[in-house]
């Protein structure tokens, strides 16, 4: 005869009962299946058979277990005391939260959850906080002088609008500590050319001074000398062409932009900004290709609007005039400048410029090639025309935007994976704390333990959403050193990095829910939560025979 | 055909079964489920696994009252009816009456007529 009692002893467990009632249940459990064995035996069954018919009365130990518990003492077994597969108790959830914490410790990781954009801030708006006074005052107490430079550099880059007297200081200190570096007044007198009581010229001529073949402070100085946006310009904006032919009239604009476009050489510093930022983000320990790239749209950027005038007087006015006085040569020289100066930008990281490139080298040639057929020059006319026609061809128009749309629905999919992750981030935190209260009082509240049963696959769910997230940015995971330049960051990482933030069915949720519908929504919960507990209450006042009734 | 004891237990019935067998004796645990099958007559079985934790629950609400007491040898925990277990089976019997009977009236009242009409046909057609 199989000894039914020790057979319930082991198949329950641990069952936190009071005043020997554990024991009753137990003796009254084995009863039931002795009775069951003895008469499987009494119809003639062999006692293998008749023992496994008698157990299989009780399939879910756990689940009769728990419910056992519930009968007697009125309320769920204490979460410390299941023994579920994700109970607290055993190994797995254990096991899924150890394997968490263990993604951590993997740099794409790290880079994906730094990326993850956080509601109610702006993504760009992280400038030169990374800087404070102390910190700034630290390193230049560290006496490394290049580390200083570049970190006030970064500063008088990054500096936001508000503060760009900060910026104008940093830039001044920079400069007179590494003189390699007085490329940063582009920014300074980008930034401060409409900026009251600054004036932006004594960096403008710094800069042409240090770079004289550049024709970006040419373009700086057209832009300090002339608002166009600004009375009196606007008063020509009512004539078509008005403006433009305003602005030619004008020296001050035209002779630093005849400068700009005839200059041999047409630098942004694009490329020195990228490892200025790229060499103090890693100093200071920021690996997010996020930032890096954030910080590239801080760069000074030329006023398209008055290139455009300039390239339009110089096809329609100069050119145009000397053609038809008959001065074919002089016509030429002025479409073959507009032609030269959008080749010196085809090599610029903005996609606007690159447009504008191909914009402007269109334009000249297509007046050049007449012109040199006119003259007779029927093989060179014959090259410029397909150097016109290579530039039609539809794949070099946009040639960035080809694997954008990858890079978008990767960046869909972290931000989903993101928001998972958050989730149940959160949950698992609630749920640690709820087991820790619950292990240092364990009769503590019947509510908080309630929660932590419901909540035990958290840590799973968690486990999940971190894998996800990994998973979807693994393939964009990469040092900010291993990027070599803007161009390789701008193609790998910027479509993935739109779609992380412009997730279409959230920005509802994240720009307008989060920042001004969050605490309403509590306030509402809250008093549902009331609500609801009022109703219950009420319900078991009307049925006193029923205090389990909910 | 069975009918799935959960679907029972969700209907409350399960407890107006478990009172009414308690109302003239006592009875142990393992009786009271061979007895639901046999006065069933199989049509209403119930696992065991549901029977204990409900059981315990009518115990902890007073309806019943759980004592060992010896039988054949050996100790057994006997289930009697309470006072306000009665009570509650009285109640139970009667809102069960009622239900039951105001199906029965339509489910019957609706075989009944079909079975007129048809009646009434043949006899049209004769």
């Amino acid at each position: 005869m199989p000894d039914w009692k020790k057979i319930v002893r082991e198949k329950l467990g641990t069952l936190p009962l009071t005043n020997g009632r554990r024991a009753e249940i137990i003796e009254e459990l084995a009863q039931q299946l002795e009775s069951a064995y003895e008469e499987a035996l009494a119809q003639g069954i062999n006692e293998q058979e008749a023992m496994r018919r008698s157990l299989e009365q009780f399939k879910d130990w756990e689940k009769l277990r728990m419910e056992l518990f519930q009968s007697v003492e009125g309320t769920r077994l204490p979460v410390w005391e299941q023994n579920g597969f994700f109970a607290p108790r055993r190994a797995p959830v254990w096991i899924a939260l150890a394997l968490t914490l263990s993604l951590l410790l993997a740099p794409a990781f790290r880079q994906a959850l730094a990326i993850l954009p956080v509601p109610g801030t702006d993504p760009t708006a992280w400038g030169s906080r990374i800087f404070s006074e102390e910190t700034l005052r630290l390193i230049e107490q560290s006496g490394d002088k290049q580390k200083y430079a570049r970190a006030l550099a970064f500063v008088a880059l990054q500096s936001p609008k508000e503060d760009d007297e900060r910026a104008v200081r940093a830039a001044e200190k920079a400069i007179a500590l590494d003189p390699s570096l007085t490329w940063i007044a582009a920014k300074i007198c980008h930034a401060i050319y409409s900026y009251p009581g600054y004036d932006p010229h004594p960096w403008i001529e710094r800069l042409k001074a240090w770079d004289p073949q550049n024709g970006f402070p040419y373009l700086l100085e057209a832009d300090a000398n002339a608002h166009w946006w600004e009375p009196p310009w606007t008063k020509y904006s009512a004539t078509r062409g008005g403006l433009g032919a305003a602005l030619a009239a004008e020296p001050r604009w035209r002779i630093p932009m005849e400068k700009a476009f005839a200059a041999p050489r047409l630098d942004l510093y694009e490329a020195q900004q990228f490892a200025l930022d790229r060499q103090v983000l890693e100093e200071q320990g920021f690996d997010r290709p996020d930032i890096l790239m954030a910080g590239m749209w801080s760069q000074p950027m030329p006023d398209f609007i008055a290139m455009n005038f300039y390239a339009d007087f110089l096809l329609n006015d100069v050119g145009a005039k000397a053609k038809k006085s008959g001065r074919l040569d002089d016509a030429r020289t002025a479409y073959e400048g507009l032609a030269r100066f959008g080749e010196r930008l085809e090599n610029a990281s903005s996609y606007n410029l690159q447009l504008l490139s191909a914009k402007y080298r269109v334009d000249a040639y297509r007046k050049i090639a007449p012109l040199l057929r006119q003259q007779g020059r029927t093989e060179q006319s014959a090259d410029v025309a397909a150097s016109l026609a290579s530039l039609l061809e539809p794949a070099k128009k946009r040639p960035y935007l080809i694997s954008y749309a990858a890079g978008e629905r990767s960046g869909h999919i972290v931000q989903l994976a993101g928001l998972f992750f958050s989730l149940f981030f959160a949950v698992t935190a609630a749920w640690l704390i709820a087991l820790a209260l619950l292990r240092w009082k364990p009769n503590l509240s019947a509510a908080l333990d309630r929660m932590a049963s419901v909540l035990c696959l958290a840590p799973v769910f968690l486990l999940l959403s971190s894998v996800a997230l990994f998973l979807g940015y693994y393939p964009y995971a990469r040092h900010i050193g291993q990027y070599a330049s803007l161009q390789e960051l701008q193609q790998g990482f910027l479509p993935f990095l739109m779609g992380v933030y412009g997730f279409p069915a959230l920005d509802a949720f994240m720009e307008v829910y989060l920042p001004q519908m969050f605490w309403p929504t509590v306030w509402c919960a809250l008093v549902a939560v009331v609500g609801a507990s009022s109703l219950w209450l009420m319900r078991r006042l009307a049925r006193p025979d029923r205090p389990d009734v909910a | 055909m069975a009918i799935a004891p959960d679907r029972e237990l969700k209907k409350g019935n399960a407890e107006l079964l478990i009172l009414a067998l308690l109302e003239d004796q006592a009875r142990h645990g393992y009786e009271i489920g061979k007895l639901i099958a046999e006065r069933s007559e199989g049509v209403l079985r119930f696992h065991v696994a549901s029977l204990y934790p409900l059981l315990y629950r009518l115990e902890r609400r007073g309806w019943v009252k759980g004592e060992w007491e010896p039988a054949g040898g050996r100790r057994r925990r006997y289930y009697r009816l309470t006072q306000t277990g009665r009570k509650i089976l009285s109640e139970q019997r009667s809102r069960w009456r009622a239900f039951s009977g105001a199906v029965n009236r339509i489910v019957e009242t609706g075989a009944a007529h079909r079975s007129a009409v048809n009646s009434s046909m043949e006899v049209q057609h004769a």
